[in-house]
């Protein structure tokens, strides 16, 4: 029954980060972009709906409203602003990556500076859990997530594989020239899927600021949830990235079972360690994407 | 006020020691390491340990520190053998946070997160360095050896493999260098050198715990190899400067609230960080124009 218990939380936890780690993947698989400022849009947005719903009472959908809007500007503030400027001049891994790192560590902060350095809770009837067998809790928020979780994967695959702008941003990733040679702007394609990337953090966000809260180092930790799904699942695949989220979240709290909560973290690098030895492309990368 | 300026000379050549050497993997072999705290951590624990149950001086201390940094460094080594850029960065990063729990739940080595009390003052051939204009010089005499070893090491044939493996891993390999042994060979030199700052580190301040061995230890040490200039043998030391000054400089301003330091430092450590990337890249000490890094990821 324990073991049911932790298999359940583990499929919320893993439904949040299979929602964080797939907006990375995809601006990662489509841009070529390493970015770790991604965590940045995860607090940002789950700190704008804290204080929208439960400092100032805005009703969830307003306040949801703003967070998607506020993930979505800092994705786009993103790449006009930082990564475009860099990768005029020199686009090596190492220059982009020590940039959003900067910034990751000035957001995370300035919200420590602004909003205190807490844990905060957004507090709603939705977390309150129910025994719905002996022994066995649930609360509705961990089905809520788990549905937001596939529908928001359902839409994505569709807007991948049906879309025109989906398309290019596929496309992207194997060819930024064809793309300009079919009449698309690439700078534009990559602003699609930072803004999509971005906003698709959005319930994740909300879900954990209903249920763990939120501190202003949360955007770190989902960084290296994130960074961890997208690697065990394989780099450039947005499944490969849900399925990763899924495993660590489900690794984490199986831990649990035989650990002090205190080691979660550390499962989650024991998982991703073996993955980089062992089997570097992940699920569903293909052999050659380490190298 | 002498003893503030002293102690942070010290401070600042412990983190010059850090910079130094993570330099000598990030800017010379290209490998972008965000565990280098930990081998600070594991030089400073093994010095403790050394020194409080077998009254070790700091030479024997500092080995000791030196040789199990050394041989942990094979677990990051190991995943820099098999794979680049960004992937050698998520192993690092996930070392980092895997290092960390051990330092705070290994209670019985480390002391958990009350750490170690009572590090006994420091030794050197048999006599008493404590005094801190004394120790002082023992940390100048350190960093000045290394950054010899490291300037004798970047100019030998080895720094040359390193730098070649740097700017064109597939071109060095087939070229007939050992691409994995040079790796790893240079992980383990940074590693054993940041041991070295770990071990004046505890004897210095006698008391040592987890806070000072974390992710953001390792991601200030960055920030003075990149503010400072990565791949040059002065920059990192002029970037451990300026980031330790900083703090000492922001005490000064009348205005900031005292709590709030910490944050605005961390800020404008990222917002350098972010300026220079867009418009230096190369750091304040670096050759004015960009790098040649080109094709270090995919």
């Amino acid at each position: 029954m324990v073991l049911l218990q932790l298999f359940l939380n583990g499929l919320q936890l893993g439904a949040i980060y299979a929602l964080t780690a797939v907006g990375f993947s995809l601006i990662f698989g489509s841009t070529k972009i390493f970015h770790v400022a991604h965590g940045s849009a995860f607090a940002i947005s789950g700190y704008i709906y804290w204080w929208l719903a439960s400092k100032l009472g805005v009703p969830w959908p307003i306040a949801t409203l703003a967070a998607v809007i506020a993930a979505a500007a800092f994705g786009l503030l993103m790449e006009r602003f930082i990564y475009r400027p860099i990768q005029r001049h020199e686009a090596s891994f190492f220059t982009v990556f020590i940039a959003a790192f900067g910034v990751q560590l000035f957001i995370q902060n300035l919200i420590g500076t602004v909003a205190g350095r807490g844990m905060e809770t957004v507090n709603t009837p939705l977390s309150r859990s129910v025994e719905i067998m002996d022994g066995l809790f649930v609360a509705p928020i961990s089905a809520i997530s788990i549905v937001v979780a596939i529908v928001v994967f359902t839409a994505l695959s569709y807007f991948l594989g049906r879309t025109h702008i989906g398309i290019a941003m596929r496309a992207l990733s194997e060819n930024p020239d064809l793309v300009r040679v079919f009449g698309l702007d690439p700078g534009r394609v990559a602003q699609y899927a930072f803004v999509i990337g971005s906003a698709v953090v959005v319930p994740g966000a909300i879900f954990t600021a209903m249920t763990a809260g939120l501190n202003p180092a949360i955007g770190t930790h989902v960084m290296l949830v994130s960074l961890a799904a997208t690697i065990v699942g394989g780099i450039g695949s947005v499944r490969g990235a849900a399925c990763g989220g899924m495993l660590l979240g489900l690794a984490e709290n199986l831990a649990y079972w035989k650990l002090d909560p205190q080691w979660s973290e550390a499962v989650t690098f024991v998982v991703l360690f073996a993955f980089i030895v062992f089997r570097p492309s992940g699920f569903f990368g293909s052999p050659t994407a380490a190298r | 006020m002498s003893t503030y300026i002293i102690s942070l000379a010290i401070l600042i050549g412990i983190n010059a020691i850090l910079a130094v050497t993570l330099n000598f993997i990030l800017g010379y072999a290209g490998i972008f390491s965000l565990a280098h705290a930990i081998f600070f951590g594991i030089g400073a624990y093994t010095a403790a340990i050394a020194a409080m149950k077998f009254g070790a001086d700091f030479t024997v201390a500092t080995a000791a520190g030196m040789v199990i940094s050394g041989v942990i460094s094979l677990a990051l080594a190991l995943p820099a053998l098999r794979v680049r850029g960004e992937y050698f960065v998520a192993a690092s990063l996930g070392l980092q946070m895997l290092a960390v729990t051990v330092f705070s739940e290994w209670k019985s080595v480390t002391g958990g997160i009350g750490g170690l009390i009572g590090i006994p003052p420091v030794r050197f051939l048999g006599f008493d360095v404590s005094d801190p204009v004394l120790f002082l010089g023992l940390t100048i005499a350190c960093l000045a050896l290394i950054m010899i070893v490291i300037r004798a090491l970047v100019r030998s044939s080895f720094g040359r493999s390193l730098k070649a493996i740097r700017d064109d891993e597939t071109a060095a390999s087939a070229l007939g260098k050992n691409v994995a042994l040079l790796k790893t060979l240079a992980v383990m030199v940074s590693s054993s050198f940041a041991a070295v700052a770990g071990s004046l580190f505890a004897f210095y301040l006698s008391f040592i715990n987890v806070e000072s061995f974390v992710l953001e230890v390792s991601v200030q040490i960055i920030a003075m190899v990149i503010i400072g200039g990565t791949g040059t043998l002065l920059g990192p030391v002029i970037g451990a400067v300026i980031v330790l000054l900083l703090p000492a400089l922001l005490t000064y301003l009348p205005y900031l609230p005292p709590t709030e330091i910490g944050s605005i430092q961390q800020m404008i450590y990222g917002l350098a960080m972010v300026l220079l990337m867009i418009f230096r890249p190369s750091g304040l000490w670096g050759y004015g124009q960009s790098q040649d890094r080109k094709g270090d990821a995919p």
